[in-house]
């Protein structure tokens, strides 16, 4: 397992978000997390990544306990996420963005950009090609030099991704990527995360989209009110009569929109 | 290869900085305005550090205090243990950074408001040790007189308003420097990916509390040079040179002058100040309009007065864009 | 050191401290709403003061009406500058500051051009003392606690009991949500600016008798104000009244002990403790 949540729990107050979750993810799949709304799945997401820090129980990454770490650190071990509302760095060029997340992690640069080091130009010279070779898969070079305020919606989701990417992650985090794109814009996202997969890269997602989840997930975890119902392969997890009545009438096979 | 966009090279607005600066003393000759210039360029070294400190989300309301506390270490130094001021200089920013070190780690655990707030509490505290405690070293209310001026250097006096104003031009020239090269390189880059999301850059990776600590600590060793400056050209320090109302000061050329660019802070400073100037005979119409000046540019021009230049070719361009559909011919 | 003593020292702090935690409450009662930090809060104080003066002191009217008249003047001017310039600026803390500094000048500088620098006295509607087992307190601070704390109950009551004063604390929790339940969060705002103002005002009134009345008169109680909502919890009106009470009590005692700059000192000590350990304060929410 690359990553693995055990007994996780996360309480707000009198509300329990996620309860008692244990579930893990394989390396080089691409493993989806379902439910209905408010199921815990963007909490999940926020406690793998560090921005909230479980109320009970563990999580481990590559046999290594990142439960209680910051985001920056949980990034540079090696998982990177998207959010649900595409975010941005609006007032940044696609460049820009694609700079930052690609930051090498030495240090945060100051005496080295100072004295101008060798190590630091070369340095440079390296997250600015990495970020132009991002541009094309995600159908960004077009508009590398813009302001990405400017720039449409889908344009600035596909960013989002790449900038997960650019931070030389092994596993990410995906927040509905699906959301709100057309057929064969939805066809590019899944191709490109197939090819994700074949390059070795773990992909844990949240999507409302089912035929997407079911045609490319390897394993499925499905949540309802913050606690495991089912796992296991898109065909398991279909059958199961529990995940259809969590659903109740948004029936497996169709697109339900986010 | 600069990773962040610039209107005008950096390189050439620092070079015509530093060339105003340089025959500035030639328009004002040995008068009274030279000692305003002065004045100006030293605000310039702690608005443009502080407008760095901003730029990583943080207003730092004790900025002031640091400049206090380089001023009150060469001052002392300088008249207890004989040093030169040569060495007292820098002696003065390296306490006032070792002093930022703690004081940020502690600050900077709270943002927002609360880091306003926590920051006000530290000056006022700062302000209070410098007016009322340790009397006999720092001088109570009465505050530190005979600050000795600054020896020779190389054999050139350093008691005239011409030399002191160079000196000045010169600690600003390399503060701005340091600014601009670190604004226009990975740190700055790091700095507006902060400022506009403090949760995405975390996620990326950003070591966020690194880079504002590294604001806070190298922001304060300017302000403390600038401190050390105007201990030994003025002369005589008070607790209220340190207080809020100069912390307030600094605050508006800023954030008038505009945050989004490193030049914003240059001419927020330079035009409220020559205006202060202009409007000095009229006293409490002076306060009046300012604070009117204050409240339309904040709601007009949330970005500051630098802005103006964007603003007026983005107005232009949407006339030519009317125009154009429309269907007069337009020539361009 | 005799217990009378002690309790005298507290009454004189508590005495002051409750016309500060008018303003505070007000101060907190705007932040709560309008998610904004306002430092002219002071001068609404200020002006409080002068219409008690020209009201009372100067046209003899009763110190009653004077007092009334202050509350709703400030009350009004502050309803004016939350319709001209604060509802453009909910949550944003820097260009909110830069500008209620303007206002700050603005209101410091009309006051200055109208009734000059100096300061001025206003007479004192009571006299005589009253004394209880070897404490003794003035008629007029003992008027002004007690009509300091008549207002804060009348300001309880309003927030719970009418429905203007729900919609207010609806809106303060959740604006957003408060919206979407049909709260008009425009006019709310309005008001509430309005309401924290002339709690500011009573203030300055109230207090005008004791302290005389200068166009600086606001500096003191605002930071005074800042203290009380930070280790009270900003956004909290009980919070508000137990910071005004500690402070009350730590300045009244603290004097017995140490110089006015160390007891200044340790308020401002305080202030940065809350914030790191507790930085909702004593009774702040989320």
């Amino acid at each position: 397992m690359l990553l693995e949540l055990r007994g996780v729990s996360r309480r707000f107050g009198g509300l329990v978000a996620v309860a008692d979750l244990s579930m893990g993810v394989s390396p080089g799949t691409v493993h989806g997390l379902i439910g209905p709304n408010g199921a815990g799945k963007s909490t999940v997401f926020n406690l793998i990544s560090g921005v909230l820090p479980p109320s009970s129980g563990d999580i481990h990454f590559k046999g290594e306990r990142i439960s209680g770490l910051g985001p920056a650190e949980i990034c540079r071990r090696g998982i990177a996420r998207t959010f649900q509302a595409t975010t941005v760095f609006s007032e940044y060029t696609v460049l820009q963005n694609l700079m930052v997340a690609g930051q090498p992690r030495s240090n945060d640069g100051t005496l080295a950009a100072l004295v101008c080091s060798a190590r630091y130009r070369r340095g440079e010279i390296d997250a600015h090609s990495r970020a132009r070779a991002l541009l094309a898969p995600f159908r960004l070079d077009s508009v590398a030099d813009r302001v990405v305020g400017t720039l449409p919606h889908r344009d600035q989701k596909a960013l989002s991704v790449g900038m997960a990417l650019a931070t030389g992650a092994e596993m990410l985090l995906l927040d509905e990527p699906l959301a709100g794109l057309a057929a064969q814009e939805t066809r590019d996202v899944m191709d490109l995360l197939r090819t994700l997969r074949r390059r070795g890269l773990t992909v844990l997602l949240v999507e409302h989209d089912m035929r997407a989840v079911m045609d490319l997930c390897d394993r499925i975890t499905v949540l309802d009110h913050g606690t495991r119902i089912a796992e296991g392969t898109p065909t398991e997890v279909q059958a199961n009569p529990a995940v259809v009545e969590a659903y109740l009438g948004a029936a497996v096979g169709s697109e339900a929109g986010g | 290869m600069a990773p962040r966009h610039a209107a005008i090279s950096p390189l050439l607005a620092l070079g015509l900085l530093a060339l105003a600066g340089v025959i500035l003393p030639l328009v004002t000759g040995d008068s009274y305005y030279l000692d305003v210039a002065t004045t100006i360029v030293m605000n310039l070294l702690l608005t443009m550090s502080l407008r760095m400190q901003i730029s990583t989300g943080q207003l730092n309301m004790a900025h002031i205090s640091f400049m206090g506390i380089g001023a009150y270490t060469s001052a002392l130094l300088a008249m207890r243990a004989g040093l030169s001021f040569w060495l007292t200089l820098w002696v003065g920013a390296l306490v006032a950074a070792a002093f930022a070190v703690p004081i940020g780690a502690i600050a900077l655990r709270l943002t927002g408001p609360y880091y306003f707030l926590i920051t006000f509490a530290f000056s006022e505290v700062a302000r209070l040790i410098f007016n009322n405690f340790f009397v006999g070293l720092l001088g109570g209310p009465s505050g530190l007189v005979e600050i000795p001026p600054p020896g020779p250097l190389l054999s050139v006096a350093f008691t005239g308003k011409l030399e002191l104003y160079c000196l000045m031009l010169g600690l600003f020239l390399l503060g701005a420097a340091i600014l601009v090269r670190l604004e226009y390189s990975r740190f700055g880059l790091a700095a507006g990916a902060i400022r506009q999301g403090e949760l995405l850059s975390a996620t990326l990776g950003v070591d966020v509390l690194r880079y504002k600590l590294t604001a806070f600590v190298l922001g304060s060793a300017m302000a403390g040079i600038a401190g050390a400056f105007f201990a030994h050209s003025h002369r005589v320090l008070h607790s209220s040179d340190f207080g809020l109302e100069p912390m307030v000061q600094l605050v508006i050329f800023t954030v008038i002058g505009g945050v989004g660019s490193i030049w914003g802070p240059v001419i927020g400073t330079v035009l409220m100040t020559v205006a202060s100037e202009l409007m000095r005979e009229l006293r409490h119409y002076e306060t009046l309009v300012f604070g009117l000046v204050l409240i339309l540019t904040m709601l007009f021009l949330p970005d500051g007065l630098v802005s103006v230049p964007s603003r007026l070719v983005r107005a232009l361009a949407r006339t030519r864009a009317r125009r154009g559909a429309i269907g007069v011919d337009v020539a361009t | 050191m005799s217990l009378s003593l002690l309790v005298q020292a507290l009454l004189n702090g508590f005495g002051l401290a409750m016309a500060y935690v008018l303003v505070a409450l007000g101060l907190t009662l705007i932040f709560s709403i309008l998610e904004i930090i306002n430092f002219a809060h002071g001068e609404f104080y200020m002006v409080g003061g002068f219409v008690a003066y020209l009201a009372f002191g100067v046209w003899g009217l009763p110190y009653l009406v004077a007092l009334l008249g202050a509350i709703i003047c400030v009350a009004a001017a502050g309803v004016i500058a939350e319709r001209l310039v604060f509802r453009h600026l909910r949550g944003k803390t820097l260009n909110a500051f830069i500008v209620s500094l303007g206002l700050l000048w603005v209101m410091q500088a009309a006051a200055q051009l109208v009734f000059g620098v100096q300061d001025k006295s206003v007479p004192s509607p009571f006299s005589g003392i009253v004394r209880f087992s070897g404490v003794v307190i003035s008629v007029e601070r003992l008027a002004v606690t007690l009509a300091a704390a008549a207002l804060i109950v009348a300001l309880y009551a309003f927030l719970e009991h009418t429905r203007t004063g729900r919609a207010m604390r609806a809106t303060a929790q959740d604006a957003d949500a408060a919206a979407l339940l049909g709260v008009n969060i425009e006019a709310v705002s309005a008001l509430g600016f309005g309401v924290g103002c002339g709690l500011a005002g009573a203030s300055g009134a109230l207090l005008a008798p004791l302290f005389s009345v200068s166009p600086s008169m606001g500096a003191l109680p605002v930071v005074k104000a800042f203290i009380i909502i930070i280790i009270g919890g900003m956004g909290s009106l009980p919070g508000a009244v137990l910071g005004g009470l500690l402070l009350g009590a730590l300045e009244g005692v603290g004097t017995l002990f140490f110089s006015s700059a160390a007891v200044n000192l340790l308020g401002f000590l305080m202030v940065i403790a809350v914030l790191l350990l507790r930085p909702r304060g004593l009774l702040g929410g989320t």
